[in-house]
């Protein structure tokens, strides 16, 4: 009714459509190119693309090798998150104070950080393995074998997001009504059971999302690989991320990366979206409240 | 059973906080060190294990052999706060628009915009690096400060969408009525009304929009070469064989002390329940 | 003169106005009557200019409003939920109106102090809103209302969401003020009939977005113009009688004969309607009727019966105690009836007929 609406709305709107949209169209153009190194410039190559991208083995490695990665370290990210947040969440000294602490790494620049996990797994100067052998359990070489950098990678990335995890679960802790949990207390209900019957079931919709944002966020790792491995030894940690990078900015085949990036958006969003149905259907049928 | 479990409690908090603080306390005893104190093996303590110098912190500010961040650390700033700020405007607009009016374009309605705006998050990285790279190629914005803002107004504003569109929900629409019939149109009844109103949401919003920003890398890393250069490219740069760790440990420190304050306000925020209601 | 015309507005379907038209004089409180659902509030808004109706026209003083958004519509609302600005203090909030106008700041102050002192709160000026309770920020809302002094006032149940007491005492406190604003037109939408009879200069009788009959509290309430009218101006409701008037005289469907001059009317034999007052029927007469509920209201008692199939309600200005599924014998006073025709409009006392 009132045109002053537009006001609002275009700028953003037309800055997002600009700036993301029109490049994005572009990039499905190009995917049907064979735009490289020798023969740059937009022109046709029909789905030439996607069929070396259905024979890249290499390709489909590191879409599982990123399934792996990521499921494994969300789920772990949500079960130590939430103790942590339960932890910190009442009945506890210096709580606050834990709470800033607890938050802190997710603050710190990733890039950054891995810099400096780097250095903390370097077999022979860095600060872990002497900690390792003194504990009994010996020197591992972290960065030079496959099971082991995909563990540090994993450690990485467990120490950095954990803390968001921790702040959502937090924060649906923090807004639950007192309620419930006074009737468990009346009721004789010890803490694990209080938490199975109670704290849990309300918290379904909260961990739902909170699993989702998490999982599209480490679904792009990148980063951690990059610095920490370089996808590396071998290919061993080498997510999809990486190997897009790898072919379109360091080999420079953008055709081929544009077609790449592409299938790794939409097998993503298909993913994504399975995975949210299955955990609504999982977790909020649990929940009462 | 109840010191038990009590023990279990603090022991378990204490293993995280180690944990935690394990790799910022390395950076910062190595911070200190000089190749005495890296080649033999790893060492903690000052003057008992190594001996400490201040060469690394330095070596940031350039010099023979030096780093020099401090160029990096300046495009660093303006470029994230110019970035978030734009970014909080363009989207708190937006997500007013979208909270208020509706809006119909074909098919397309306000439920629908909403998601295109948020589902940009979704959006891997990689999948953007190579249109932004062509775009700003073709802008001669590529290397440049002024490039890197509109990218990064670009990512930032989903998020000050999706914090502000539920927080503007919040506010009952008789409110906006009421300014109306004051005699206040559409955009003053935004700037003096509702604004006020949603202060918080606005320090959230501004919050993670500083967070994703300063953090950038990937973006950083592919669309600036030696011209511009932001502090987490300049320091990933470092990571080869030939820089010292006591330099990069240094670097390290003063790109993620800034952030680290905000701990402190996410965590005020958090505690009086701020932030419920953004997990939907 | 507040003019609305022949306003319509569907929305989804559903009409919530149908050919709507009102007239409102300045200097006088114009009450619009109805059900909840009747379309007061959608009427109000409209003229606010906060819905648009599809057809129709808004005119004030001949100006037509239909182009104007509600900016710039000279009105001012009381809506049923307390909405204050809630981050401007009490004093901020009345001011704001008049400083949006471009008066000066303080003069702006000054004068949202005087209104605030009339409404009782000037101890509050400082506070915000949120720190008040209902009946408080509901006179900051009037105050804001008020202190403006738009041509036009609309007022959409106020006093709804408060208490009995308080609600009587700040009709009062509307009425004095508004005396001093005799180019304001005021209109007041409510569900209550006696607030309705009791405020307004003019009463409008609106049901599912028509207009069921206008006119002066009294002309309305004494002589409602058709069934539908006599529904919505009667609480507690109205008993309707079904009758004929053969060759023998009035019967009553579920009752009987009655006796022959009961109405006190001569009527042409047919099919009507009886309308008869709760506080027509007492009890102490031959007709047996037993207690369903009681409900006792202040001072007064509404007793719901059945006497035979037929559900009757009766108010006695007393307190009185029918226990129930107890008989008791009601005398129905018929000459005090209204009687409608066949098609459900009134027919006057003192009508001729035949």
């Amino acid at each position: 009714m009132y045109r002053q609406k537009y006001i609002f709305l275009l700028p953003g709107l037309l800055v997002l459509v600009a700036v993301i949209l029109f490049p994005l169209i572009f990039t499905i153009r190009v995917s049907f190119s064979s735009w490289d190194v020798y023969n740059p410039g937009l022109n046709y190559a029909g789905g030439a693309m996607y069929a070396r991208l259905w024979e890249d083995s290499r390709y489909w490695e590191a879409l599982w090798r990123l399934s792996l990665l990521s499921l494994s370290t969300v789920l772990i990210q949500y079960v130590l998150g939430f103790a942590l947040a339960l932890l910190v969440w009442r009945d506890i000294a210096a709580r606050r104070f834990l709470r800033v602490l607890f938050l802190v790494p997710m603050m710190a620049t990733p890039v950054v950080m891995s810099v400096i996990w780097r250095t903390i797994f370097h077999e022979s100067l860095g600060p872990l393995n002497p900690i390792l052998e003194a504990l009994g359990i010996g020197a591992q070489p972290w960065l030079s074998q496959a099971a082991h950098a995909f563990a540090a990678v994993m450690i990485v990335e467990i120490w950095q997001w954990t803390p968001f995890m921790f702040l959502l679960l937090l924060a649906g802790l923090l807004s639950l009504p007192s309620e419930p949990f006074l009737a468990a207390r009346i009721d004789g209900a010890g803490p694990v059971r209080t938490f199975l019957s109670v704290t849990f079931p309300m918290m379904g919709a909260i961990s739902v999302g909170a699993i989702l944002i998490r999982a599209i966020e480490a679904s792009k790792i990148m980063e951690t690989v990059y610095v920490l491995t370089s996808g590396g030894p071998g290919t061993a940690t080498e997510t999809v991320s990486y190997y897009i990078y790898i072919r379109g900015m360091r080999d420079f085949q953008i055709g081929y990366a544009a077609a790449l990036s592409l299938t790794y958006l939409v097998i993503m969003a298909v993913a994504l979206t399975l995975i949210a149905k299955a955990l609504i259907r999982l977790m909020v049928r649990e929940s009462r409240a | 059973m109840r010191t038990l479990y009590l023990a279990l409690k603090y022991l378990a908090v204490t293993l995280w906080s180690g944990f935690v603080i394990f790799p910022f306390l390395w950076m910062l005893t190595t911070s200190f060190k000089t190749a005495n104190g890296v080649t033999g093996g790893a060492t903690w303590l000052p003057w008992l294990q190594y001996q400490p110098s201040l060469g690394g912190w330095q070596s940031l500010f350039g010099g023979a052999g030096g780093v020099n961040i401090v160029k990096p650390y300046l495009n660093s700033l303006v470029v994230t706060l110019s970035g978030s700020a734009i970014a909080l405007i363009l989207g708190t607009l937006a997500a007013y628009g979208l909270s208020r009016f509706s809006f119909r374009a074909g098919p397309i309605r306000n439920g629908d915009i909403t998601f295109f705006f948020i589902s940009q998050r979704i959006m891997p990285p990689i999948v953007l690096a190579i249109p932004f790279f062509l775009m700003l190629r073709w802008l001669g914005l590529l290397d440049s400060l002024p490039g890197l803002i509109l990218i990064y107004v670009a990512l930032l504003m989903p998020i000050a969408v999706w914090v502000m569109v539920d927080f503007f929900n919040t506010i009952p629409r008789g409110l906006d009525e009421m300014a109306w019939m004051d005699g206040c149109p559409p955009v003053t009844t935004f700037l003096r009304v509702i604004l006020p109103n949603v202060m918080p949401g606005l320090v959230v919003a501004g919050m993670f929009c500083l967070i994703f920003g300063w953090n950038d890398f990937f973006f950083a890393f592919t669309l600036t070469f030696t011209k511009t250069q932001l502090l987490p490219v300049s320091i990933v740069a470092l990571n080869s064989s030939v820089t010292p760790w006591w330099a990069l440990s240094a670097a390290a420190i003063v790109s993620v002390a800034p952030l680290a304050v905000l701990a402190f306000v996410v965590e005020r925020f958090l505690s009086r329940g701020g932030l419920a209601g953004t997990v939907r | 003169m507040l003019v609305l015309r022949d306003l319509s507005l569907t929305e989804g379907g559903v009409p919530h106005l149908a050919g709507v038209s009102v007239e409102a004089e300045p200097g006088r409180m114009t009450t619009l009557l109805g059900r909840t659902g009747a379309g007061k509030t959608t009427l109000l808004r409209a003229v606010a200019g906060l819905v648009q109706p599809q057809s129709g026209q808004i005119s004030l003083a001949g100006a037509d409003w239909s182009r104007l958004p509600p900016w710039r519509r000279p009105v001012a609302m009381v809506t049923q939920q307390f909405i204050n600005y809630p981050h401007l203090s009490v004093l901020d909030n009345v001011a704001f109106p008049l400083i949006r106008r471009g008066e000066p700041r303080e003069a702006a102050r000054e004068a949202a102090a005087a209104m605030l002192g009339r409404v009782g709160l000037a101890q509050m000026t400082g506070r915000r809103p949120a720190a008040l309770s209902g009946g408080q920020q509901q006179r900051v809302a009037i105050a804001r209302a008020l202190v403006k002094r738009a041509p036009v006032l609309l007022l959409d149940e106020p006093f709804v969401n408060l208490d009995y007491k308080l609600r009587e005492g700040l009709r009062e406190e509307l009425a004095e003020l508004l005396q001093s604003q005799s180019g304001t037109v005021a209109l007041y939408a409510t569900t209550d009939p006696r607030e309705a009879l009791q405020m307004g200069d003019c009463t409008v009788l609106i049901a599912e977005g028509r207009v069921l009959q206008a006119g002066p509290p009294c002309a309305v309430f004494g002589a409602p113009a058709t069934l539908a009218a006599a529904r919505v101006v009667n609480d507690p409701p109205i008993n309707l009688l079904a009758a004929e008037i053969t060759q023998s005289g009035l019967v009553l469907d579920h009752l009987g004969p009655q006796s022959a001059g009961a109405t006190g009317r001569a009527l042409p034999p047919g099919r009507y309607t009886l309308g008869l007052r709760a506080e027509d029927i007492r009890s102490g007469g031959p007709l047996p009727a037993r207690v369903a509920l009681t409900e006792v209201s202040g001072s007064e008692t509404v007793t719901h019966l059945v006497a035979g199939a037929l559900p009757l309600v009766m108010l006695e200005r007393a307190v009185t105690d029918h226990r129930l599924g107890s008989e008791l014998g009601l005398m129905l006073d018929l000459g005090k009836a209204l009687v409608f025709g066949a098609d459900g409009a009134l027919i006057p006392k003192g009508a001729s007929h035949g």
